[in-house]
């Protein structure tokens, strides 16, 4: 699976790295946490078990105290000494019950019961635990013989203590039943679970006494059956309701008839507050996941929303849509991004606009000067080149001779003339601001007044005039040099003329309609080398700044009326 | 009747070790007993100790046992030559206890553990108590034959086997030699003293 999207590789990746270190943590402090509880319970076991044994040693001490008391006693001393069997009973039950114990038995030097308070009648046997022959006991100063012993298949904590009279003379024993009660004792101390089995002859264990409930006893009874008398052992059971570390101590008796104390802690019990601490890693685990989640959308979200706005306007800008600029409230690199964006968007913007300016200033210098044509396009106003009527005046030349420099000279030359001649005429129509309508061949037509307004465009017509007149003179006198005779001829007319664009996208004109224009033409045509002929509104217009003659009237084809002709001979100072 | 004779016993260890409170009595072997001397003997109790530790009487003494110290004593015996009591008394004028039974009577006293006594009562009149240089003597036996008992608290049984000997006593002096083992010390131990002056003594 490929993530294509930046969004879904940001989420993904913070989540997996979250995810990795999660679980990564996860199972190191689970790993952890399990083998230190597993060397806490050992620990705990090592501990119980001491525990329990140094209770078991001070039980055994209180009994022996206890006894000890019992046998100082002197009426008991002197019942004993007195051998009869009935008070010797009677004062062994009476000892009995002072110090709440569960048997009691006299017991003579050479190791056999005189009286027993558990089997009155019996006689002559072997006490249930091993005495010394050494008299030294009556010191006081070794350990009393003590262990766990069977007596009726029931296990009691017995020991023995000589009786003084200064000098031993005969022993009494006494025994405490361990039941599920002392169990239940051993456990509150010791936190562990506190098992007695007795080996029977079959090789099996026989529960005396536990802390465990019925259903238990038997698995533990089953999982130690055929285990051999290993002394103090260690394992591991698996047990009912899971695994119990398990320590064995030998407490009284050897082989067949010996007494094993078990101790027990539960491992799911001692793993329970870790299991807990594992619940709760996991739920953090959880949330912190579900936040970096949504943590990661969301600043994913921040990064690509951007982003993806950007794109949009990008396509925007492809197809051409410059207006729209991005919206990103940030300072950050997205927000770098989207405003060298904008920038770039506007400077696209403003270069299709100079582009599409220097097209339009192209277009219009076809017949504007540079300067009207910037003017108008930077004016933004081309509305002024709609089609409209206004008074303009009219300039018109052409060359006299022309046809027949046509025909006579060669083509190149026709053309370097009139290369020569348009490149003398051109700057000086823009000079004077003048708005071209025809510039072909030798025939050159200039309007004044429009588009651009000009408040002395009659002045304008007339100066342009004498300053073309004035270069042609030049180039017409080198050419005459070269054999060809041209002239020069120049026609002004000022009135009203329809103008506009005309043609078509791409290629059009601006041009100039009206009797005006015809007038200019004739007047032209009327014109001799070197005269400037303008009709009377123009001599009006012009005749402070201008030396001019009045010529005959002309009649003008198209013109009723015979014409009043000026010609201007000169301008008084070239503006 | 021949001369009287006299006997010392000398008891030691194997070791060499001079034992003492050892008691030595020459029994005649057969025949005629010699006539003992019911007398009086006394069993002192001082610092919480019987004084002697051992004393040797013949049958029919009467022994008293006074209190040399400032506080009661309950003087007893469980043993089966005589069984009595002399419960808690003070002072120097005790009953008289009569020990008409030959045997070894262990003292003890109820409220003192380690206090430990024994009266040996014979029934010869021809017996003497080892000093602490292990010596007995003895005098004024009649000639015969006789066995030379010797009797010790701690003796193990059956490890000296000369504990008996007969010899026949004539109007020298015979020196009779015991080697004996002995069970080691095992009294209970005083308690502390609880002042270094020990103002109950």
């Amino acid at each position: 699976m490929r993530f294509r999207r930046f969004q879904t590789r940001v989420v993904v990746f913070v989540v997996g790295l979250l995810m990795f270190l999660s679980v990564a943590t996860f199972i190191a402090v689970s790993v952890a946490v399990t083998r230190n509880a597993r060397a806490q319970i050992r620990d705990e076991l090592a501990v119980g078990g001491k525990v329990f044994e140094r209770l078991i040693t001070a039980r055994t001490q209180q009994l022996a105290d206890a006894a000890r008391l019992l046998a100082g006693d002197f009426a008991f001393k002197t019942a004993t000494a007195s051998g009869d069997r009935a008070t010797v009973l009677s004062v062994l039950d009476n000892h009995q019950a002072r110090v709440a114990a569960d048997v009691m038995q006299l017991v003579s030097l050479d190791g056999k019961i005189l009286a027993d308070t558990l089997h009155r009648e019996g006689t002559g046997k072997a006490p249930p635990l091993t005495l010394p022959d050494d008299p030294g006991l009556r010191s006081g100063r070794r350990q009393d013989p003590s262990t766990i012993a069977m007596i009726d298949e029931r296990p009691y904590q017995m020991v023995a203590v000589p009786v003084l009279a200064p000098l031993p003379i005969a022993w009494i024993t006494v025994g405490f039943i361990i039941d599920d009660a002392v169990a239940k004792d051993l456990q509150m101390l010791t936190n562990l679970q506190v098992s007695f089995l007795g080996r029977r002859s079959d090789g099996g264990f026989a529960a005396l006494a536990s802390t465990l409930p019925a259903p238990m006893r038997e698995t533990l009874l089953r999982r130690l059956s055929g285990a051999s008398d290993r002394g103090d052992t260690t394992l591991s059971l698996q047990m009912g309701d899971g695994e119990y570390v398990t320590l064995v101590r030998s407490v009284g008796g050897k082989g067949n008839g010996g007494i094993i104390a078990v101790l027990q802690r539960s491992l799911d019990e001692a793993l329970r507050p870790y299991q807990r601490l594992q619940l709760v890693m996991l739920t953090l685990t959880a949330a912190g996941l579900i936040l970096s989640l949504a943590g990661a959308v969301v600043i994913a979200r921040r990064v690509t929303k951007p982003v993806l706005t950007i794109v949009q306007s990008a396509r925007r800008v492809e197809r051409g849509d410059y207006e729209h600029s991005v919206v990103v409230d940030s300072s950050d690199e997205i927000g770098d991004l989207a405003r060298t964006f904008n920038t770039m968007t506007k400077g696209l913007a403003e270069r299709d606009r100079v582009r599409a300016e220097l097209e339009r200033v192209g277009r219009l210098k076809r017949f504007l000067s540079p300067q009207v044509a910037e003017l108008i396009v930077s004016s933004g106003d081309e509305v002024m080149l709609a089609s409209h009527r206004r008074e303009i005046t009219v300039v018109f030349c052409d060359l006299r001779g022309f046809t027949a420099f046509g025909e006579q000279a060669e083509p190149e030359e026709v053309m370097n003339f009139l290369h020569d001649y348009h490149e003398a005429l051109g700057p000086l129509v823009f000079r004077y601001e003048g708005t071209v309508e025809q510039f072909t061949g030798d025939g050159v037509m200039v309007f004044f007044n429009d588009p651009i307004p000009f408040p002395d465009h009659a002045a304008r017509a007339v100066r342009l005039a004498v300053a073309m007149r004035e270069h042609v003179a030049t180039l017409t006198e080198r050419w005459r040099q070269y054999g060809h005779t041209l002239g020069f001829g120049v026609g002004i007319a000022m009135g009203f003329a329809t103008l506009g664009k005309i043609g078509f996208e791409g290629r059009f004109d601006y041009a100039a309609i009206g009797s005006v224009c015809n007038l200019s033409a004739r007047l032209c045509g009327e014109a001799r080398d070197g005269q400037i002929l303008v009709s009377e509104p123009v001599f009006a217009a012009v005749q402070s700044i201008a030396e001019v003659e009045e010529i005959k009237p002309v009649t003008l084809k198209g013109f009723a009326q015979p014409v009043r002709t000026f010609n201007i001979l000169k301008v008084k100072d070239a503006g | 009747m021949a001369a009287a004779g006299s006997l010392e016993g000398v008891v030691r260890t194997e070791d060499g070790k001079p034992v003492g409170d050892a008691v030595v009595s020459v029994v005649a072997v057969s025949g005629s007993r010699p006539a003992t001397r019911a007398g009086r003997a006394v069993v002192d109790q001082q610092d919480k100790e019987f004084v002697p530790h051992v004393r040797a009487v013949t049958v029919g003494t009467e022994v008293t046992f006074p209190n040399k110290d400032n506080i009661r004593h309950h003087v007893y015996s469980f043993s089966p030559a005589k069984k009595f009591e002399l419960p808690l008394f003070k002072g120097e004028h005790s009953a008289a206890v009569k020990f008409d039974q030959p045997g070894v009577v262990v003292l003890g006293c109820n409220i003192h553990d380690w206090m430990l006594g024994y009266v040996v009562v014979l029934d010869t009149p021809y017996f003497d108590t080892t000093g602490a240089d292990g010596h007995a003597q003895i005098k004024d036996i009649a000639a015969g034959a006789y066995e030379v008992h010797v009797w010790h608290p701690r003796l193990v049984n059956g490890a000296a086997p000369d504990t008996q000997r007969v010899t026949s006593v004539d109007g020298k002096k015979q020196r009779v030699e015991f080697v004996v083992r002995l069970n080691p010390d095992l009294r209970p131990p005083r308690p502390p003293s609880p002042t270094p002056g020990d103002r109950y003594r």
